[in-house]
């Protein structure tokens, strides 16, 4: 079963056809790369896969359930979790805290049972902190749990905000450049993270950069370019296509 | 015919004072993204200076405006140059907007120390008689004003069309980030708009200075009209906000005329309701598409206080202690003022889950304060109901309208939600003065009964203490189980980035609606029990001044912390009492504070003074390693 089908995608804004006719589907299980210039139109899939933007043409099915025009955070609600480009921690709370409100649609205890300090909401609380920390541990950062998240480094950020999604529970997990900004240390701490994630079921839809990072661990690469999906592809297919290598070096590559 | 066009010259006079203070307003939005509420504080300062200048000391009518107009500029440029402008790279617009509200309270504590709070009347510029033209009476001032208005805005079109400081404003306007770039000075350039904001204030005020009469607190009159204006017409268009400003002086007086002059605020503030909800922005301007995938607004850290462990509980088991025992040490009269501070508490609570947790502004708590005290003094008096049946009601009704306002206001942000909730407060107010049947009008009710439950009255100042203590304990302890858990992260994270929220699977909605509520029933709770302490009832007790008042409190404590609302309302409560002879500058140094907390310690009284605390025992890690690392 497919994990997420996009089926003839189109948006415009204004004259700009950031995304054209794009189809494409990622297979349950899989870790799928997007990868593609600068403008190609890959936030914007994002975007409108998660409808904060609102698609003028196309399907979206998410195991076979057509999105059609649920909110994002009906989205959210069935399973389909997302990063930002630019990290996007909350400000005024801590990296625990951050990381915690990932959670949110897990909760089984409501609000009232948490005024109330009932001992069920209070050991989910403790669980879920648990649970929280055992992953900033993951990615090496449970020394900063106490820290407003904001004040760390963006690298750091951006890898809160991947645990976030996590402990979301998600069925498919988008992540928009996570490793853009990350020092050495944390890209390596940020691959182990992706393999454990991979390992325990979490169908991966990335869009990355560093081509060392997607060719290690993607088993299938989609290419977008102008807002069109120009290939689709295993990893080494993507790497021997002419019209990848032409949009990514421009046409005079190929006379050089 | 005749009475008709009667009624829309007067309505286009009127109008075109709104149009001034919208125009300021305006400029001041355009160029700086905040709406400054302190805009109506410059029209009075003008008008009463000018009243000083030519009654007291006898100055000719042009020399006195002149002054006038000069020495409300140079305090204009006072304030921007000493709070607005450097608040602006550091704090949220929501506190700006506060900020605003703070300036405005100082103004108006200001004019209260200097005129008192006796009405003042200027004469007419040019004599009592009125010009008779075409058949229809205009009051001479008439044509002042509509010649001042006429000058101001042609004036302020040229200057931003045609002059080299305009252009640099306007281009500030687009893109403060590229202006900086090209090397305009941003913080000078707003200090300008500042300063000339205040100018336009001054001569709208002193034009219509003569047919009206002026107190110290008739700015925020002025300041409403003006929001309404620009909100009506659209808030960053010049044009717009005049033609809001001729809409809403039009449609006010054909209210007055045709309705009834006790409602033509409500039919104003109907309009505008829904305006906000049809075209939110402006009837006169075009909308606007943000791109949304991006974060809007990068200034809303806030430092984190979390109270934790044995010491938060040792600390608040003393302050508990020292509450307890504070009854059999105090006065009477301080007695009664702290009764007072714990029911404003309660109202503060709420406000705080609303504004602190949630990140929606509400500049109309006393809205709910009013709809919970009137529910319950009316039920009490007229039906002879059970108190506790009566705030049971009021909490009631006050969660209905809470309901309809959170929907309505469900997609404005900002200014734009600000103007809501004020908008919202007034309506009621102007409720409890028009609907003088039910609500005893002005002069308000009297023999409301003590609050009491099951046969038991609470009728001397200790008994309603310790139950009013009693609930403001179980109302924190229960909301801070709630704000540490799934709830308070849901609302904190709609607070700072709603996108972000929506992407985890949060109903923004719904937990906005949550935290509305929330707020609302407490408000209505502090109402009501404000009515019973008092025993009687009038509108200014639960008036829009009093919404201002508790989000000073709120700020002075420390937002985002449940318990800091009790430092600012013990401190704006009981500091008058205390010093008797002080209470004269009440209002001013609530102004004053409020603005210098917001300056000096943004976190409020209660989370500086904590973080001083946590900071004491060195150690634990800083992300300054990690900075280090990464650069
Ligand atoms: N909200 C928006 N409004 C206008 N243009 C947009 C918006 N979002 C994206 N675009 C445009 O769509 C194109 C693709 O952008 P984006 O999806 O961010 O590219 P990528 O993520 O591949 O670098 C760009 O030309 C960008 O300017
Ligand atoms: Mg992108």
């Amino acid at each position: 079963m497919n994990a997420l089908e996009v089926e003839h995608l189109t948006k415009s804004f204004g004259g700009v056809r950031a995304t054209n006719d794009v189809s494409f589907a990622v297979p349950e299980g899989s870790l799928t790369a997007l990868i593609g210039p600068n403008g190609a139109g890959k936030t914007t899939l994002f975007n409108l896969v998660t409808n904060l933007f609102r698609r003028d043409g196309g399907a979206v099915r998410f195991f076979g359930q057509d999105l059609g025009d649920r909110t994002p955070s009906e989205i959210a609600e069935l399973g389909l979790m997302r990063t930002f480009q630019t990290a996007r921690v909350f400000p005024g709370m801590t990296a625990l805290e951050n990381v915690m409100a990932g959670a949110h649609r897990k909760l089984k205890r409501g609000a009232l049972a948490q005024m109330l300090w009932l001992p069920g909401a209070r050991a989910e609380e403790r669980r879920l902190a648990r649970r929280a920390e055992a992953l900033l541990d993951l990615v090496g950062l449970s020394a900063f749990r106490d820290i407003a998240a904001t004040s760390l480094p963006m690298g750091a950020q951006k890898l809160i905000e991947v645990c976030r999604a996590l402990l979301a529970g998600p069925r498919l997990l988008l992540l928009d450049e996570p490793a853009a900004g990350l020092n050495d240390t944390e890209t390596a701490e940020l691959s182990r993270l992706l393999r454990a994630i991979r390992d325990g079921g979490i169908t991966i839809l990335i869009v990355e950069h560093n081509m060392s990072l997607v060719m290690d661990s993607a088993s299938q690469v989609v290419v977008l370019d102008l807002g069109a999906c120009i290939a689709t592809g295993t990893p080494r297919q993507i790497l021997a296509d002419p019209r990848v290598i032409e949009a990514y070096l421009g046409p005079a590559a190929e006379v050089a | 015919m005749e009475q008709f066009a009667q009624i829309i010259i007067g309505g286009l006079l009127q109008g075109s004072v709104f149009a001034v203070i919208a125009l300021g307003l305006s400029l001041v939005f355009r160029v700086t993204g905040i709406i400054n509420l302190a805009q109506g504080g410059f029209c009075i300062l003008g008008a009463l200076t000018l009243y000083t200048l030519e009654a007291d000391y006898g100055w000719p009518v042009p020399l006195a405006v002149l002054a006038a107009v000069a020495i409300t500029t140079l305090v204009g440029l006072g304030l921007g140059a000493a709070s607005f402008v450097p608040s602006l790279q550091r704090l949220p617009n929501s506190s700006m907007l506060m900020l605003t509200a703070g300036l405005m309270t100082a103004i108006e504590g200001l004019a209260l120390v200097v005129w008192g709070s006796q009405p003042y009347a200027v004469p007419p510029f040019s004599g009592e008689r009125p010009i008779v033209l075409l058949g229809l009476r205009l009051p001479s001032q008439g044509l002042w004003i509509a010649g001042a208005a006429v000058l101001i805005i042609l004036s302020v079109w040229y200057a931003l069309a045609r002059t080299a400081v305009g252009k640099a404003l306007l281009a500030c306007a687009e893109n403060p980030m590229a202006a900086r770039l090209m090397g305009v000075d941003v913080r000078r350039l707003t200090l300008v708009s500042f300063g000339l904001t205040a100018l336009i204030g001054a001569l709208g005020g002193i034009a219509v200075a003569p047919i009206m009469s002026f107190q110290f607190d008739t700015g925020r009159f002025f300041t409403n009209a003006g929001f309404i204006a620009v909100a009506i017409g659209g808030m960053s268009s010049l044009g717009g906000a005049v033609a809001g400003g001729l809409f809403l002086g039009v449609a006010e007086q054909l209210a007055a005329a045709y309705v009834s002059s006790l409602f033509a605020t409500a039919v104003s503030l109907a309009l505008l309701l829904v305006t906000l909800v049809w075209r939110p922005s402006g009837l006169f301007a075009p909308s606007r598409q943000r791109r949304q995938d991006v974060r809007e607004e990068l200034r809303v850290h806030r430092a984190i206080v979390r109270f934790k462990g044995r010491g938060a509980l040792v600390g608040g088991l003393v302050v508990l202690a020292l509450l307890a025992v504070l009854p059999a040490i105090v006065d009477g009269g301080t007695m009664s003022s702290l009764v007072i501070a714990l029911i404003l508490f309660i109202a503060v609570l709420g406000l705080d889950v609303l504004m602190g947790y949630t990140g929606q502004v509400n500049l109309g708590q006393s809205g709910f304060m009013a709809i919970g005290g009137y529910t319950a003094a009316i039920l009490a008096t007229g039906y002879g109901l059970p108190p506790l049946l009566g705030l049971v009601a009021g909490i009631g009704i006050s969660l209905a309208c809470a309901l309809v306002l959170s929907m309505v206001t469900l997609r404005l942000r900002g200014a734009y939600l600000a103007l809501a909730t004020l908008t919202f407060g007034l309506l009621v107010d102007s409720l409890t003065v028009g609907l003088g049947d039910l609500t005893g009008g002005p002069s308000g009710l009297v023999g409301i009964p003590a609050f009491s439950v099951a046969g038991f009255a609470f009728d001397t100042p200790q008994s309603l203490y310790y139950l009013v203590l009693g609930l403001a304990l179980v109302l924190v302890l229960g909301l801070m189980g709630g704000m540490r858990s799934g709830f308070g992260r849901a609302l904190q994270a709609i607070r700072t980035d709603q996108m972000a929220a929506a992407a985890l699977g949060i109903n923004v909605v719904r937990y906005k609606m949550a935290a509305f509520g929330i707020c609302a029933a407490l408000g209505s709770i502090a109402g009501s029990l404000y009515a019973f302490d008092f025993h009687f009832l009038a509108p200014e007790m639960v008036g829009t001044a009093r919404s201002f008042e508790m989000i000073a409190m709120l700020i002075i404590g420390g937002e985002g912390t449940l318990v800091g609302g009790l430092i600012g309302a013990l401190l704006i409560t009981l500091l008058p009492t205390i010093f008797q002879p002080l209470a004269a500058y009440k209002i001013m140094a609530e102004g004053l504070l409020l603005v210098l907390v917001f300056q000096f310690m943004p976190d409020g009284l209660l989370g500086t003074g904590m973080r001083a605390l946590s900071r004491l025992p060195a150690g634990g890690p800083r992300p300054g390693r990690l900075t280090e690392q990464t650069r």
